[in-house]
């Protein structure tokens, strides 16, 4: 068990540094020493190392990221790819917006040692066309990397080639997921495909591709540098390393929290925010992006931010969004915003998930309209249930879980509105 | 996925290629490893040159660049970002997830609408479009939205006016 208090800086390092961006200044506190040193160590050794860390994808589904290294076939001597997934489409999520504006060279550097340790030549980035600003600053710093020989075709002198390019999706939260990500670089509508086969085998062209989040990959050149110990030695041991959470809502202080796994949630919100801004109460938490189930205020007494803890509690960590729902805010609203959201996204190729999103939405603009019935809180309930684990994606699970949650916990208020408009 | 996409069709004539653009796109055929890769990126650069995609780039994208019309409309009706008519100068996208609702969202779009609908009383066009958007991904800074592509955070029913008056009085941009 490592130490789950004390902050330690790896994803946000360069944040409120002076030309934070820039190579230079990359370079000056450390930067790019992460890839030199993996070029001394063997590809094997690579993963082995990122396993021993413990490092779990930071997207929101939480698998090891070694492991997923090491499904990419060791014999396969055809192109290899290395997907930077800097998609973050997830409601509340804007961490990955955070690394890159505190410094894109860390998201570089962790793809070079990726794609030098499963044997890639290639890499993308996908960026949400929206993040303007953020992409120009990604585009920068390829150049840089370029100028200076971390890209190219000899780099560093090893004889090891390696190129970025980047690549903006056009708005579609279906591109999130790494198959829907895939389809949409290759030029398709963002349709995810059926696993297996899974993307290390069979990704980008049918060719083994590994899809990684912004947040894992720019957390990689810290591993390589200090050691899988290292690493080890903050968070819970079995969610080890530091975690990205983005506190939204009325908290004094919302914004990017990089805090050890396992750091009570409690303590997130009432000393590092700041607590509530005068006159709210928290009314309830969604932890990990909208696809979580939601979690009343009491559930979050004790609660630590770490995969297990979050999971036992019946929600998920995510993608470490943490939206603090007030007691201004309507549970209807909130369940019809999040309904409405994944009925829009949906991206229609499997029917549980196309229709049952669509149902889902209709019945709460009836009840918004005042014409809900009081069995519209069971039939959400069992059409969530049988939209879980039928699709090719999560997309459908992501629209269930949410509507489940707070059907169960907020039933009485939704039940309240629906009969107060009844009456109106 | 039709709510917030750009499906109603213009009337409005389509502008033509400019050599940049022509360029541009060139550029994007043989950048990536398929020619179909760079139906995206042309997309959007016909977009941020002239405005919107309109039937006729489609069918230029097909003959002169070699990208197959029905690829091409595939990912043009598929994906939110993509216009199929021309913008007003000034193109609002707000925000109207779960965190920015909270903040105010609905009120502030409400207020947008308001203004816009007093051009429309003045038999006038505004110079604003307003629509709601999924998560911007900036929450810290709710209620968002982009004007073009502006970005704009902590936006409120007190401070939108302020906003709007700045964008009305530029003279040109799209």
């Amino acid at each position: 068990m490592g130490d789950t208090l004390t902050k330690v800086k790896i994803t946000t390092a360069f944040e409120g540094k002076p030309n934070a961006r820039a190579l230079k200044t990359y370079v000056d506190n450390g930067g790019y020493a992460g890839l030199k040193k993996a070029f001394t160590m063997q590809p094997g050794q690579i993963i082995d190392e990122v396993k021993a860390a413990g490092l779990r994808g930071r997207g929101g589904a939480g698998f090891p990221t070694g492991m997923k290294w090491s499904f990419v076939p060791k014999d396969d001597k055809g192109p290899k790819y290395i997907i930077c997934n800097n998609d973050e489409s997830e409601p509340g999520t804007f961490k990955d917006r955070y690394i890159v504006e505190c410094n894109p060279h860390m998201i570089l550097e962790g793809m070079i040692i990726a794609g030098f340790a499963i044997g890639a030549n290639k890499g993308y980035i996908y960026t949400r066309y929206d993040f303007f600003e953020e992409i120009k600053w990604l585009e920068t710093a390829i150049r840089e990397a370029y100028d200076a020989g971390f890209l190219g075709d000899n780099i560093l002198g090893t004889g090891f080639k390696f190129d970025i390019d980047h690549y903006a999706g056009a708005g579609a939260y279906i591109c999130g997921e790494e198959t829907g990500l895939l389809s949409s670089l290759e030029g398709k509508k963002g349709q995810p495909k059926l696993k297996p086969p899974f993307p290390a085998i069979s990704g980008y062209l049918h060719r083994p591709t590994i899809v990684n989040n912004t947040e894992t990959l720019a957390a990689v050149p810290w591993i390589i540098n200090h050691g899988a110990a290292a690493h080890k030695t903050m968070g819970t041991e079995k969610s080890p390393g530091t975690k990205l959470f983005c506190l939204s809502g009325r908290v004094k202080r919302p914004g990017v929290y990089e805090l050890p796994l396992g750091y009570p949630i409690e303590k997130l919100i009432n000393e590092d925010a700041g607590g509530m801004l005068p006159g709210y109460t928290i009314k309830a938490c969604i932890p990990g992006g909208s696809s979580a189930p939601i979690l009343t205020a009491e559930e979050l007494k004790g609660l630590t931010l770490d995969y297990e803890a979050i999971t036992a509690k019946g929600s998920m960590l995510g993608s470490g969004a943490i939206m603090i729902i007030d007691d201004s805010m309507s549970m209807v609203e909130l369940l019809k915003v999040t309904v409405d959201f994944y009925h829009h996204e949906s991206c229609g190729q499997c029917t549980p998930c196309r229709e049952g999103t669509g149902w889902l939405a209709n019945i709460m603009t009836g009840i918004m309209a005042g014409e809900g019935k009081k069995e519209d809180l069971q039939r959400m309930f069992e059409i969530s249930r049988n939209m879980e684990g039928k699709t090719i994606c999560a997309l459908s699970d992501a629209a269930a879980m949410p509507t489940k949650s707070i059907v169960t916990k907020f039933g009485a208020e939704i039940a309240d509105f629906i009969e107060r408009g009844k009456r109106a | 996925m039709s709510e917030h996409n750009h499906n109603t069709k213009s009337n409005d004539p389509a502008p033509a290629f400019t050599p940049a653009l022509r360029k541009q796109i060139e550029g994007f055929l043989t950048r990536y490893e398929t020619k179909r890769s760079a139906i995206l990126p042309a997309l959007h650069a016909i977009q941020d040159e002239l405005g919107w995609i309109a039937d006729e780039h489609v069918e230029i994208l097909d003959k002169e660049f070699g990208l197959h019309r029905v690829q091409v409309r595939e990912a043009l009706t598929f994906y939110s970002a993509y216009r199929q008519k021309k913008p007003r100068q000034f193109n609002i996208q707000f925000c109207n997830n779960i965190v920015c609702c909270m903040l105010g969202a609905n009120d502030v779009i409400g207020k947008i609408k308001g203004h816009i609908k007093k051009f429309e009383e003045k038999g006038k066009e505004s110079p604003f479009s307003v629509e709601g958007v999924p998560c911007m991904c900036v929450c810290d800074g709710a209620p968002a939205m982009l004007v073009n592509k502006d970005r704009h955070l902590n936006v409120t029913k007190e401070n939108i006016d302020s906003i709007l008056e700045k964008y009305a009085s530029l003279k040109s941009g799209v």
